[in-house]
């Protein structure tokens, strides 16, 4: 869905992949006109999948570009080429944002430095997103999701004791720094408007984006010299339970924090009297009595449906959830009932159901989001009638149809 | 130091946990004036209980995760229970720009202090809501934390090693902060809007719909192939090896990925394996993927001789994928983040001096702002009672004595 809080905001999009689409999708769903610049073969993420299994190998996206790329405007600019700058540099002229994920140096190695850039447009912002950051030894390093979460310490603490590690699943990490970008593109917005500053440039590296979202796991070492060690299907053994359990028919999450919820928990397993029990009854008995608790929690989620135990446990307030499946996911009668999945026709892939705008401002009714461009698809309305670029210097921008298809 | 907002906006912090709290220091580092308030029995749970410790060791002040992302708010307590602690909530929201809260639906309104009564007390007020699983639907009472929410999102169905059927819970309570950084996505977003029509509104998020973009590829992948998306562990669907492997000593293990033919070469040859290179099995990807197991097996025998440090060394210039698995500690040392400067310290009050993750985006004319500490409970009664509300020394010394302010925690007593 589209909302129009941003409306007035003016975005150049440089990025490529997931971080940095998914920071100007949240600024496009709201209302900002995002210019998307892709090189005329066509930006990477247009081949992250996924795909149809018995589909067109032709078409020019996967399903994931299609999501992260909805209510952009797409053209096609050559930065290696002058004709292909000038352009760029008459966008950044009416924008309020430029946004950029290049490898650390590239922008100034194609002649377009962001303390230039500033200089010449004192309007304009530029979010810059890496691996590692602008600067320190390792900038230009490489980076994918298992090193991201390995090195951010996501990974250490998840699985069991006895064997490696687990890596989340996905690009969690990626989309993480995607919403650093997005506030950041706005934070700078209001840098302007509020404090009256001019624009400037921001540096969000995505190491540091996942280490500052791992729960602070780094304090809590300097605070107890403890480090959190792998703990099997429990999230850590502490003075609570948060645990995935096998149940009759499959599996159920319980994160059981509070002593009310704790006492609600022992009443629902028809034990109110374990609430007293010497060895669970305060956070910290519970905490040094982890194993023997797990044990009788276990036994009884063992006995039941995931879905009896939610209703159970929701009915006493205690937050337990059967754990769905991807399918569970997108049939859940929640979702359906509140209108979140949004249906786009997607020009390659056909109809799908994408998820949609999180927040829900009041003050706006939404309006149905445009799938994301085709290759070049804005190129005549945007360099054309906008900057008056004529149509053989267009057409030097662009490949042809035959040769912009990927293989 | 000018800051992005520069005191000139003001929120009132109702909110719990990790997710809300998150939006609130957000805010903070950007120099807005914070005010958390917390209820004396009813206190932020992210501080932990009073059972950790005794009493003359303030247990509900040495909680790291409460004291991370508190920073730079102004703590104040109210009770929430009384007609009077809610009316000095009105009175707060009345000077406010931003009211924010992740209470359950229902929550609010028992309170009095829904977006009808709130927003016709300032119209000008942003208030955000940051449920579990949103107002309205069959599910709106449900509750949820960070890792619930994380599971109904179907993150903890694909969080699994590939040769077994238990799934496992992330270790960070994703839900927590992908809902704070949605939510103030959302909150700046109505600042800029106000900031032209001049009219406040209200944002609701619910959590879980905020983390369901992040699985947006398997909910897409199912739509066009029909199959469940599988959990793959470690690995990886188009290249290997792509894994977790231990390293001598004890408990140290990195991360290895060759995702191309080049890669692999060069991984084969930094490590000094370069007879795996040329194993029938291991040629190309294809094979290589087919042989998983065996190339896994013999990348695992050949490494667990090998020390972390040393591994990495010959990687470092490879141009392959390594990593260590950092624990805590290990990313606390991070030689990159140390280099930037990404850690600050921060004193605060009963736990002294530590580093905490500084501000992630980093402005070149208005830093944010990291290295304020975070408040004891009711820290700043006095002077935000004083200076916002224009209250005298005599009014909160009689509210403190009526108990609708206090710098004390209460014991949740067990319901008999």
């Amino acid at each position: 869905m589209r909302y129009s809080a941003l409306d007035d905001i003016r975005v150049v999009d440089l990025t490529h992949f997931i971080a940095g689409p998914y920071a100007t999708k949240l600024l496009a769903d709201y209302g900002a006109e995002v210019i998307k610049v892709e090189p005329p073969w066509g930006e990477g993420g247009r081949r992250l999948g996924p795909m149809r299994i018995d589909g067109d190998a032709a078409l020019d996206r996967g399903g994931l570009f299609a999501f992260l790329n909805t209510n952009k405007v797409g053209i096609t600019l050559d930065l290696k080429d002058s004709t292909g700058r000038a352009a760029l540099l008459k966008l950044l002229g009416e924008a309020d944002l430029m946004i950029e994920n290049f490898a650390p140096g590239t922008l100034e190695r194609l002649g377009l430095a962001p303390a230039d850039l500033l200089g010449s447009f004192p309007r304009l912002s530029i979010i810059s997103i890496s691996n590692f950051g602008q600067d320190g030894s390792e900038r230009d390093a490489i980076l994918n999701d298992l090193t991201l979460f390995a090195r951010g310490g996501w990974t250490y603490p998840v699985g069991e004791a006895h064997r490696e590690p687990l890596t989340p699943p996905g690009s969690l990490a990626q989309y993480i720094g995607g919403l650093y970008a997005a506030n950041a593109a706005l934070q700078a917005i209001l840098a302007r408007e509020i404090a009256g500053r001019p624009g400037q440039h921001v540096d969000i590296s995505l190491l540091e984006a996942a280490v500052a979202t791992m729960i602070y796991e780094s304090v809590t070492f300097q605070y107890t010299g403890i480090v959190r060690e792998r703990a099997g299907r429990r999230f850590a053994v502490g003075p609570f339970m948060i645990v995935t359990l096998k149940c009759r028919d499959g599996y159920a999450g319980l994160q059981c924090v509070t002593d009310k919820q704790f006492d609600a928990l022992c009443e629902m397993m028809g034990r109110a009297e374990m609430a007293r029990d010497p060895r669970f009854a305060t956070a910290l008995q519970r905490m040094v009595n982890n194993d023997a608790l797990l044990e009788i929690i276990e036994r009884f989620f063992l006995e039941h449906d995931r879905h009896w135990l939610y209703r159970e446990g929701q009915a006493r307030a205690i937050p337990l959830v059967p754990i769905p499946t991807i399918p569970e996911v997108l049939e859940w009668e929640q979702t359906r009932a509140r209108q979140y999945f949004e249906t786009i026709n997607d020009p390659a892939l056909g109809p799908i159901r994408i998820p949609g705008a999180p927040l829900r401002f009041s003050s706006h009714r939404p309006r149905p989001s445009r799938p994301a461009p085709r290759l070049g698809e804005h190129n005549r309305e945007i360099l054309g009638e906008r900057l008056g670029m004529r149509a053989h210097e267009i057409a030097r921008m662009q490949m042809t149809e035959a040769s912009a298809r990927l293989s | 130091m000018t800051t992005i907002l520069d005191g000139r906006v003001r929120a009132i912090d109702l909110s719990m946990g990790w997710a809300g709290p998150l939006l609130g220091a957000m805010l903070a580092e950007m120099g807005a004036e914070v005010i958390k308030v917390e209820d004396t029995r009813f206190f932020d749970w992210w501080r932990g209980s009073l059972s950790m410790a005794p009493p003359e060791m303030q247990p509900i002040e040495r909680a790291p995760t409460f004291n991370t992302v508190n920073r730079g708010k102004l703590g104040v307590t109210l009770d929430l229970n009384s007609p009077r602690g809610i009316d000095l909530v009105k009175r707060l929201v009345a000077s406010a720009d931003i009211l924010l809260e992740n209470y359950s639906p229902g929550v609010m309104k028992r309170f009095g202090l829904d977006w009808d009564v709130l927003s016709s007390i300032n119209p000008r007020l942003i208030m955000i809501s940051m449920p579990s699983f949103g107002y309205g639907g069959p599910e709106t009472n449900s509750r949820g934390y960070g890792n619930t929410v994380e599971a109904m999102a179907g993150v903890t169905t694909l969080t699994r090693y590939h040769d077994a059927e238990q799934p496992y819970t992330l270790s960070n309570a994703l839900g927590d902060p992908v809902s704070g950084l949605t939510g103030t996505f959302g909150v700046l977003a109505a600042l800029h809007e106000r900031n032209r029509t001049g009219k406040g509104q209200w944002i609701e998020l619910a959590q879980v719909e905020g983390v369901i973009p992040l699985m947006a590829g398997p909910i897409i992948e199912h739509q066009l192939n029909g199959e469940p998306p599988r959990a793959i562990g470690n690995r990886n669907r188009d290249c290997a090896p792509h894994g977790i492997y231990k390293c001598a000593g004890e408990n140290t293990w990195i991360a290895l990925a060759a995702a191309t033919q080049e890669q692999w070469r060069a991984m084969t040859s930094a490590l000094g394996i370069e007879h795996l290179a040329s194993d029938p099995r291991f040629l190309d990807p294809a094979r290589r993927k087919a042989n998983e197991d065996a190339l896994d097996a013999e990348i695992s025998r050949m490494l667990s001789a090998m020390t972390q440090e040393d591994a990495l060394d010959r990687l470092r210039n490879a141009g392959v994928h390594a990593a260590p698995v950092n624990s805590a500690a290990a990313v606390l040392g991070d030689p990159q983040l140390a280099g930037r400067g990404f850690f600050v310290p921060v004193e605060r009050a009963v736990v002294g001096t530590h580093l905490y993750p500084g501000p992630v985006a980093r402005f070149s004319n208005t830093p944010l702002r990291g290295d304020l500490p975070a408040p004891l409970l009711g820290e700043h009664n006095g002077d935000v009672f004083r200076r916002v509300l224009g209250m005298t020394d005599a009014e909160i010394a009689e509210l403190e004595a009526a108990g609708i302010i206090g710098t004390a925690p209460r014991q949740y007593s067990k319901a008999s």
